[in-house]
């Protein structure tokens, strides 16, 4: 078998059964999107395109993308920071390090729709720990989830405990897998640790960090059972976000159609918006690599 | 290095160590409080601020009595989620490695085309995906069985499987390859008896996540089962009625993120030894 | 279970040579109940039946609220009858869409559903009627007539009444009693301390009883404990409050829409009234009070934060559970009202000096067979078999059930005093405060129309974005507002008027 040929061998029965699986769902979408399924009228009739129309002017719609954008930038962008913090940190030369890269991981391994439970009791503002601290603190208790801002800041810290071994674990596999001889270089050269890590280990660590940030914002975007389980979209709709606004739309109202539609506007968004943040990304971290 | 950059640095990781373990401590002192143990505010000391009860432990385990027993679902859970996981990570593997090692062309797609059109399958919020999905299984017959949710599941987790893979394999240098070519192996016997063996750090990490997101799952075990066939955080979430059961969703929530934290411990011994690897190489 | 089966042959074949008279009563008690209540729906009548070898389909909530006893007695109807029964709980925020799915995707998912009764503007087409044979039992029969409109559509009894809710006042009664407070609060409001019959009332009462100790145990206590929770159950409390203003028993045709021109009147001023009283009760909720569940609500009134408390049983079934610390001390009565109702005809308020308290029939768990179910006659006989008398006696025992009095037999006072342990005082209060509201001739119902959830979700976002100074009130409601009339024209004006019609008409007592 020729290597030409045998390069499908490799690709196609994984291509061929995604396909197989998630082709029907998407043109289904797709199709469903054009009809009016609704609570009262289920099937698939034919109305153009008049949910498009509905959701170039749901407001609603539209600003639940801008409290998404803050929030999975916000919260990948800590996700990130922390993650990578906490992977130098345990890179080397620690003590105990097995048992805290364990423990640092075990967050991801929580099922998030039980965990927002537990953390909606954790900021529950009279009967949670949360505020405890603060009052040990002698600070005034805080209102976590009924004030539009800590609500958000809540709903990120909640992100950000959960899925930041998600980047730790990237990040360290990484660190872990570098080679050796450019440390070494670095050392010979003098270079102090900050100079190591901005010249040596940043660089090298690039198009892993790259693919992180993506799948993590891929994931981010769709937040659901947090925001569904802390504020449920309150106060108001502080924290409203485009995947609940859809859930709101799609299931508790079962609007079928017009959540197609919003739902096939939200995969075209997302789908531009992460090439472009995955091409500036690769140019503003790789160019270092690529000189 | 200064005495005062290790205090910080043991600083961060004790605070950030406190920081994840607190939910996990909450929910443990929770678990064993009942309705009265809550209302009183936050206490944290068994028998000295409240009176611990076995209530919501025991919720767990019981049935008819207004418990749910969450053994059958974790049985439930453990099959579909490794058995979608295994099929994902052979599939996606191979994918991988085509996409890493050769360059396909048609039209205007390339190669990092095809391998965003496996992770942009995640995308999509599983909301809308749900009714397709379940006339998908209606059509085949699979409604409210672990068959037809392997086969979601599958499309869930192989984007996981391609992505891990295909970064971790541009990461192995292909000289590896060019040298078992040289030697006269075929495409398949160079992935097969010299790249795959020197892939476990990344087969480890892919089939890892390929295992939490399937486990965690929530929304499609949800939707596409009836009474049958049930999967743990769905039988968990019965429990949540009209009163939130602190007591036995801490409790819940601890039992189920165990096997995971078994797998972690396996992860980490396979993170050392790529250390190692990374060494040799 | 093979025992249990061949027991209850040998049981009913004896019972049968001697003439069938022998009371197999006894035999029952093992069940857990008092005693068998012959009839169709009974353990004996059911241990006749012989289901082996099929399969019965049941959804229903969470437990322990409805799905305890539909657990509890899917065991029994499999032991009576040999039928294998599975269930499956699901909290309320996720039951509509679950049972939705496979109803319009036609999968025939379910045999058996217990959901809350106001979708059964969207559910009534794919439910089974009740047969006659049902009907006629002496169970069905005792159902109030208030509970038996809740399960009809149109003329069709299409569920089965397993179960009845509605929302009320809970308040502490150690608190109004005490005279010290009584002195206090006159000095200061310079009005009598008495249990509130309006909603002003009711501020000034949780206005002043808030955030200072009034409990004694060393901790700051609060006005009032309500579901705030967007997209929790606050639709209800906020109907709780908007019906003493908007529902004028003066005005026939509507208190959602004008049933004439289907035009939405929830931006009219008696629902902006009740929704400033509810932006204004924010004051003397507890700490995160404006972000309260249901079940936050219980913890709040049920654990001794909260004077007072409105919607469903569970915060005072949780007060009165043997454990707790405020038992004895919780009293019960209708909702308040309002002296002032607008009036949508004259465009005025209409002034009445004995307060106006319409009673919200509040949903309520209730239960129906799938019309594509294969196996209707075994669903109909355990949605009567879980209601028979001798079931339904038991489980109104159990608080965390969440099963309140439907039957004329249920409201007897003696049952709640001394068998349910609540005393004359707590016990004979809770009876009258039920049956003034199963009595009432002024009854608000659900909005039970198709899209009935499209309604409830775009009105308590309205709600949520007041409470939340992101709009006025009035602002609030006029978007509302807009949008119903929007879901009005895509579900059909028509349609949705036929159904609300059906509303109307039980609110008008027509």
């Amino acid at each position: 078998m020729s290597a030409d040929r045998s390069k499908f061998v490799f690709v196609l029965p994984g291509l061929i059964v995604l396909v197989a699986i998630i082709l029907f769902p998407l043109l289904f979408t797709i199709r469903v999107s054009f009809s009016d399924w609704d609570v009262a009228r289920p099937g698939l009739d034919w109305i153009g395109a008049t949910n498009y129309l509905r959701l170039v002017h749901d407001t609603r719609f539209w600003e639940s993308f801008g409290r998404l954008a803050l929030m999975a930038v916000g919260s990948v962008l800590l996700q990130y920071m922390l993650g990578f913090g906490l992977a130098l940190l345990v890179w080397r030369e620690v003590r105990a390090r097995r048992f805290f890269r364990v423990l640092f991981l075990i967050p991801m391994m929580t099922t998030p729709v039980i965990m927002a439970v537990i953390w909606r009791t954790m900021f529950h503002e009279s009967l949670g720990p949360v505020n405890d601290l603060v009052r040990l603190l002698h600070f005034a208790p805080l209102p976590w989830l009924s004030q539009a801002g800590l609500a958000m800041m809540s709903i990120i810290t909640v992100e950000v405990w959960q899925w930041t071994p998600f980047m730790f674990l990237m990040l360290l596999a990484g660190l872990l897998s570098l080679p050796r001889e450019p440390f070494l270089a670095a050392a010979i050269d003098g270079a102090g640790p900050i100079r190591t890590f901005l010249r040596v280990t940043f660089p090298m660590m690039a198009p892993i960090s790259i693919g992180a940030i993506i799948i993590r914002l891929i994931e981010a975007s769709k937040i659901l059972d947090s925001v569904y389980v802390i504020t449920s979209g309150g106060p108001g709709t502080a924290t409203e976000t485009s995947s609940y606004y859809i859930f709101i739309r799609g299931l508790r109202d079962f609007q079928v159609g017009y959540a197609a539609a919003l739902s096939f506007t939200y995969l075209v968004i997302m789908a531009i918006s992460l090439t472009i943040i995955a091409k500036v990304l690769a140019r503003a971290m790789l160019v270092r690599d690529r000189a | 290095m200064s005495a005062l950059y290790r205090i910080l640095k043991y600083a961060a990781i004790l605070l950030w160590s406190a920081f994840v373990i607190a939910p996990f401590l909450w929910a443990l002192t929770t678990s064993f409080k009942t309705a009265n143990g809550i209302t009183g505010g936050p206490t944290y000391i068994p028998w000295l601020q409240y009176q611990p009860s076995l209530e919501g432990w025991r919720l767990l385990f019981r049935s008819g009595g207004g418990g749910i027993q969450i053994g059958g679902p974790y049985l439930d859970s453990l099959i579909v989620t490794i058995s979608a996981s295994l099929i994902s990570l052979v599939l996606g593997t191979l994918a991988a490695y085509g996409l890493s090692r050769f360059t396909f062309r048609a039209g205007f797609v390339r190669n990092a085309d095809i391998t965003f059109f496996f992770i942009s399958q995640r995308i999509m919020p599983p909301v809308v995906l749900a009714i397709p999905f379940f006339l998908m299984l209606q059509f085949l017959g699979l409604l409210d069985t672990k068959f037809g949710l392997i086969i979601v599941y599958i499309a869930l987790l192989m984007p996981i499987a391609v992505w891990v893979m295909v970064d971790f394999f541009n990461t192995v240098p292909r000289e590896l390859d060019e040298s078992a070519m040289l030697d006269g192996c075929s495409p398949f016997e160079t992935f097969w008896r010299v790249i795959l063996p020197n892939s476990k750090p990344g087969l480890v990490v892919a089939g890892l996540f390929c295992l939490i997101f399937g486990w965690n799952d929530f929304f499609f075990a949800f939707t596409l089962t009836f009474t049958q066939t049930q999967l743990l955080p769905v039988a968990i979430v019965a429990l949540n009625s009209s009163v939130t059961p602190w007591w036995s969703l801490s409790a819940a929530a601890l039992v189920s993120v165990a096997p995971l934290v078994a797998v972690a411990f396996v992860l980490e011994s396979y993170l050392s030894r790529g250390n190692l690897a990374g060494a040799i190489r | 279970m093979k025992r249990i089966k061949k027991y209850t042959l040998l049981a009913t074949t004896v019972a049968l040579a001697l003439g069938g008279t022998l009371a197999s009563a006894q035999d029952f008690k093992k069940y857990g109940i008092d005693k068998d209540v012959p009839g169709a729906c009974s353990y004996a009548s059911m241990s006749k039946k012989d289901y082996k070898g099929r399969t019965l389909s049941v959804i229903t909530h969470a437990v322990p609220v409805m799905g305890e006893p539909t657990d509890l007695h899917a065991k029994q109807f499999q032991e009576l009858t040999g039928a294998t029964v599975n269930v499956v709980h699901v909290p309320f925020g996720d039951l509509f869409q679950r049972i939705m799915i496979p109803f319009q995707t036609g999968q025939n998912a379910y045999d058996v559903l217990f959901y809350g009764s106001l979708w059964s503007g969207d559910f009534h087409d794919y439910l089974a009627p009740v047969p006659k044979k049902y009907l006629d039992t002496a169970g069905m029969k005792d159902v109030t007539p208030t509970y038996r409109k809740v399960a009809t559509w149109g003329d069709t009894m299409v569920q089965y009444t397993v179960d009845a809710d509605r929302n009320y006042l809970k308040y502490r009664t150690d608190v109004f009693n005490n005279p010290e407070y009584k002195k206090k609060f006159k000095e200061k409001t310079g009005h009598d301390l008495a249990v509130p019959k309006t909603w002003e009332e009711y501020d000034e009462i949780a206005n002043f009883f808030n955030g200072w100790d009034w409990a004694g145990d060393g901790k700051p206590h609060f006005g009032s404990a309500e579901v705030t929770k967007r997209d929790d159950l606050m639709f209800s409390a906020f109907i709780d409050r908007a019906s003493a203003y908007a529902k004028n028993p003066n005005v026939k045709g509507g208190m959602f829409f004008d049933l004439k021109t289907m035009e939405p009147l929830i931006n009219t001023p008696g629902f902006v009234k009740a929704l400033e009283m509810f932006v204004k009760a924010k004051r003397y909720f507890p700490p995160g009070g404006d972000n309260f569940g249901l079940g936050d609500e219980i913890f709040s009134f049920g654990g001794g934060q909260t004077l007072m408390s409105y919607t469903w049983d569970d915060a005072f079934v949780q007060a009165m559970e043997p454990t707790s610390k405020i038992r004895f001390k919780v009293g019960s009565s209708p909702l308040p009202g309002s002296h002032e109702v607008w009036n949508r005809i004259t465009k005025k308020w209409d002034h009445f000096d004995k307060p106006n308290a319409p009673a919200y029939v509040t949903w309520g768990w209730t239960s129906a067979v799938a019309k594509a179910s294969k196996n209707q006659d075994m669903a109909f006989d355990f949605l009567c078999f879980f209601s028979n008398e001798a079931n339904a006696d038991h489980d109104l025992q159990i608080g965390r059930f969440g099963i309140n009095p439907y039957r004329n037999a249920h409201f007897t006072k003696s049952f709640w005093a001394d068998k349910m342990g609540w005393g004359k005082t707590v016990g004979d209060q809770y009876v009258d405060t039920l049956l003034t509201i199963d009595r009432s001739k002024n009854h608000v119902f659900d909005l039970r129309i198709p899209g009935v959830n499209q309604f409830m979700s775009s009105m308590a976002t309205g709600v949520s974005e007041a409470m939340a100074g992101q709009k006025t009130p009035q602002q609030a409601l006029d978007d509302v507002a807009k949008e119903w009339k929007q879901t009005v024209n895509r579900i059909g004006v028509d349609k949705v008027r036929a159904a609300y019609a059906n509303v109307v008409k039980l609110e008008d007592n027509e």
